[in-house]
């Protein structure tokens, strides 16, 4: 932390203590980071950056005021701004917030292996090695291997008394191949990440190897026929699924000003099978959405969200608990310094039944085995997830590979639509993250067990 | 800053060419239907590259009085970058400015009085509906500096409106659109209104579709999601990689001859129009696709000179990255039909407007598979409704091979400019 950072964290604490607005918040950050992109025999970039950012954000008569900058040195002038900014007008309808309680503490990342410490000549060789690894197909026409780590010094305080601070450790590494024969071009990717060391990124050949061989066989791999099909998903796609499907209808900025969606919301409503029970836990450290503290000082917690089929909770910012006079969750987020905090999730996932991954096989004749994802959306009534591969499930085995798989329902009758659920939960994060507002990508994981649902639409040519 | 680079940078090196942002904005954003936040912010950054043994070195910062050792950290990274022997420009010349003075007019107080009145019309309609605004104005100063002399800059302006409307019916259906426009100075965007309200109104009756081949017809904005899976063929990185559909076959004819896209960087009113790229390489049109045939793949000075292709201007760079070739402006060149002519020929046909899930298909292969978001059907030339719950799938490439009809009404969405586009027979899954 350099001298003009911890001056403004001084400065900010007696601006503070000295404002007269309802409600006001600090936000500073110091970050250096490493960036490396490997792609086929290049190297596309290999940077070792710095940056800050400050953020004021207040609220004074029902209206926020917000102001943005990167010359620390000018807190209190843009301290000034987003008072005057906020005093601009007045509201017909003001904005009201929960309290928090004043919150102190520093966190720190714990780690193994300081990535800090790591020369750069290794990170490169590393990501050269499973760069390698990704490339070792004659069939492999490029690839892509990133690795990126970032450490940022965050503090946050607030006109209630709150000071945290937070050392952040992050750092992952993303894989793709993309393998071509012909007029057919099949890429596949795979990406981890975490808050810790260089551990994180260590000992991954498994994960590279992974990656080449699935975006190889998937040059033989059909396109899946479009239809309707009972499905099994993976942990991974599962995870994805209640992010997509559910996940983001359980934050409460959707509804809280929404008297149509505060009908359609309303808590124990019956929204899956009983044996569905659906979380949010913030609280998860070894998780890419784990959160010491949100973007407005506020603890995280594990939120239920679908208990035993039933809504039983969702997801709060400061703001929508104020207003639907609810208790705070720790969901108020935002991807940098830079942004205002909107209700997002941390880590989501559909908690373990009581099948095991071979009866849920077992218990299907016709159908489809869909594996992995590329990505998902949802307008809130309906979404849609991508799996770049799975089988054609017959007689409760595998057996052919497809490809191409566009999963897509309407979010009540899919979550309905569930008929097993395994006992094999896995967490997934990754370098990538989610996007909503404007603001991507930010770190969350999702996850679950294997699965299956009934009647899912699939696009494609019959 | 010139002196502040030299002093640092030691003999021997090739090159160096730097870029320093600076840019302050103001956005007022509304949420459910009310003012939500005023915003201010003011931000600045410094990117340096530096060749040193025919290999290239990259740092960044935005700390202020920080720059010295951005350029130390990009001398340091030398080694690890790959051979590039190219040569940077010995000048740069600042024809126009992509900034328009009307700018400074920007007054929030009248701004927000024009998004309430909206806000008010959209809900005197629809008393349920809610609506999100973003108004923004910024400014800013690109300046670009080099080790052959080149030291340029130019001002930037940009007005932003963006309006989304989230209108929920009691059994869940929901109905989301959204309209926006980018500008060089503030304009007069309230008929955005007009159009999202035209959307919902029609799209209130839901119709039952099946599955099968349907004609289908692309407005300007989802026509442009997917071109832009065709665009991404034609950059210099994707050429070099191998992954590109269209590496090895320029002037060889693999569209219609229909089909004719530039990459322009002077659109008219446009404000992501720039006077030379982010290496300082004028920027000019070029025929990506003319008349079906393959003509130019943009690049900027590291794939010009991997592809052994003359540079096109195409570098795009922030003060955080290195440059990377990007479109300044996709333009599908017109057609002869007008929208009404072409909707009026349709018998039973659909209107895709807005997708969910689009492009997490393979799209470097041009292929597509979404759920239809917002879609109309079309019955006898007229719009009876709304269609949902099915997906549309197909590939573009093989798509613009085919029949189609462009219309010769064009929209500027962002930085493209976009026709309607009809195609005869486009797979829908229900």
């Amino acid at each position: 932390m350099n001298g003009k950072y911890s001056e403004a964290v001084e400065k900010g604490r007696k601006i503070l203590e000295a404002s007269s607005c309802d409600y006001a918040e600090i936000r500073l950050s110091s970050s250096v980071g490493t960036g490396i992109s490997l792609s086929g025999e290049n190297v596309d970039s290999f940077t070792i950056g710095e940056s800050v950012a400050g953020s004021v954000r207040v609220l004074k008569n029902g209206s926020w005021g917000f102001s943005t900058f990167n010359d620390l040195s000018m807190l209190e002038r843009f301290f000034a701004g987003a008072v005057s900014s906020a005093s601009l007008v007045s509201p017909v309808e003001k904005s009201i917030i929960a309290r928090g309680t004043s919150l102190r503490g520093e966190y720190k990342t714990e780690f193994k292996r300081n990535f800090m410490d790591v020369t750069p000549d290794e990170k490169y060789t590393l990501l050269k090695r499973y760069n390698d690894i990704l490339r070792d197909s004659g069939s492999v026409q490029t690839t892509r291997a990133g690795y990126r780590d970032v450490n940022t010094q965050y503090t946050f305080m607030n006109s209630e008394g709150s000071f945290l601070s937070y050392d952040k450790m992050y750092c992952g590494i993303s894989l793709a191949s993309i393998a071509k024969r012909g007029s057919v071009i099949q890429p596949s990717h795979e990406s981890i990440s975490g808050y810790g060391g260089f551990e994180i990124v260590e000992n991954k050949d498994h994960l590279a190897a992974g990656v080449v061989k699935t975006a190889v066989d998937m040059l033989d791999a059909e396109p899946v026929p479009g239809g309707t099909y009972d499905i099994i998903v993976d942990p991974k796609l599962c995870g994805v699924f209640i992010h997509e499907a559910f996940g983001h209808m359980s934050e409460a900025d959707f509804v809280y000003e929404n008297p149509m969606m505060k009908d359609v919301m309303v808590l124990g409503r019956e929204f899956g099978p009983s044996m569905l029970n659906v979380y949010d836990d913030g609280t998860l450290n070894d998780c890419a959405g784990y959160i010491p503290f949100d973007d407005e000082g506020i603890s995280p917690q594990k939120t239920s969200l679908i208990k035993e089929g039933m809504l039983s909770g969702r997801l709060h910012s400061r703001e929508t608990a104020g207003k639907m006079n609810e208790e705070v969750t720790g969901n108020g987020r935002a991807i940098s310094v830079m942004r205002q905090p909107i209700v997002r999730m941390t880590n989501t996932y559909i908690e373990n039944g009581e099948s095991s991954k071979e009866d849920i096989f077992s218990s299907m004749d016709d159908g489809l085995y869909a594996v992995d994802v590329i990505g998902g959306q949802t307008n809130l009534e309906m979404f849609t997830f991508t799996a770049p591969y799975g089988y054609m499930v017959k007689n409760g085995k595998p057996e052919k590979m497809v490809r191409d798989i566009v999963l897509s329902g309407n979010v009540f009758n899919t979550l309905k639509n569930i008929s097993m659920i395994g006992n094999d939960r896995e967490m997934f994060g990754g370098l990538g993250g989610c996007g909503k507002g404007g603001q991507s990508p930010l770190p969350v994981s999702f996850g679950g067990p294997h699965m299956k649902i009934k009647d899912v639409l699939i696009g494609g040519k019959k | 800053m010139r002196d502040m680079i030299e002093k640092v940078i030691p003999e021997g090196v090739r090159w160096y060419d730097a870029v320093h942002v600076s840019g302050k904005s103001t956005p007022v954003s509304f949420k459910n239907n009310r003012l939500y936040s005023l915003s201010e912010s003011e931000n600045s950054g410094f990117g340096i590259r530096v060749n040193k043994e025919s290999r290239t070195g990259f740092s960044y910062t935005n700390e202020t009085g920080n720059a010295a050792d951005a350029v130390r950290r990009a001398i340091a990274m030398c080694s690890y970058g790959d051979v590039e022997n190219f040569t940077l420009p010995d000048n740069a010349a600042v024809t126009f400015e992509p900034y328009d003075n009307e700018i400074t007019k920007f007054n929030i107080s009248d701004e927000i009085s024009c998004a309430e009145r909206m806000i008010g019309d959209i809900k005197s309609v629809f008393p349920q509906i809610s609506i999100d605004m973003g108004i923004s104005s910024s400014t800013g100063t690109v300046r670009l500096i080099n080790s052959r002399g080149v030291d340029v800059s130019y001002r930037e302006s940009y007005y932003g409106l963006s309006l989304s409307c989230s209108y929920v019916l009691s059994d869940g259906t929901r109905i989301e659109t959204w309209e926006s426009r980018s500008e060089l100075k503030p304009s007069d965007c309230s008929g955005l209104k007009d159009i999202v309200i035209d959307k919902i109104e029609k799209a209130l009756n839901v119709e039952k579709t099946d599955s099968g081949l349907f004609p289908v017809i692309f407005p300007p904005q989802a026509f442009g999601r997917l071109i832009s899976f065709i665009a991404s063929g034609f950059s210099g990185v994707s050429v070099w990689k191998g992954v590109s559909p269209f590496a090895g076959k320029k002037g060889e004819k693999v569209f219609s001859e229909a089909f004719t896209m530039t990459d322009n960087p002077y659109m008219e009113g446009s404000p992501f129009s720039v006077p030379f790229d982010g290496e300082g390489v004028s920027a000019s049109k070029h025929f990506l696709v003319r008349n079906g045939v393959v003509e130019t793949f943009i690049n900027d000075l590291k794939y010009a000179e991997r592809l052994g292709l003359a540079p096109t201007g195409n570098a795009s760079r922030g003060y955080s990255s290195l440059p990377s070739p990007s479109f300044h402006g996709i333009a599908v060149e017109p057609g002869e039909k007008s929208f009404e002519e072409i909707i009026a020929g349709i018998d039973r046909g659909i209107i895709a407007e807005q997708f969910i899930g689009l492009g997490q298909s393979n799209t470097i292969t041009g292929d597509f598979s979404a759920n239809m978001d917002l879609a109309y059907l079309v019955e006898k030339g007229k719009i009876k409704g709304r269609i949902k719950d099915c997906m549309i799938s197909g590939n573009i490439n093989e798509l613009m091979k085919g029949d189609f009809t462009i219309s010769k009404d064009v929209e500027r969405r962002g930085s493209s400019l976009l026709p309607y586009c009809f195609f005869p027979a486009v797979s829908i899954t229900a």
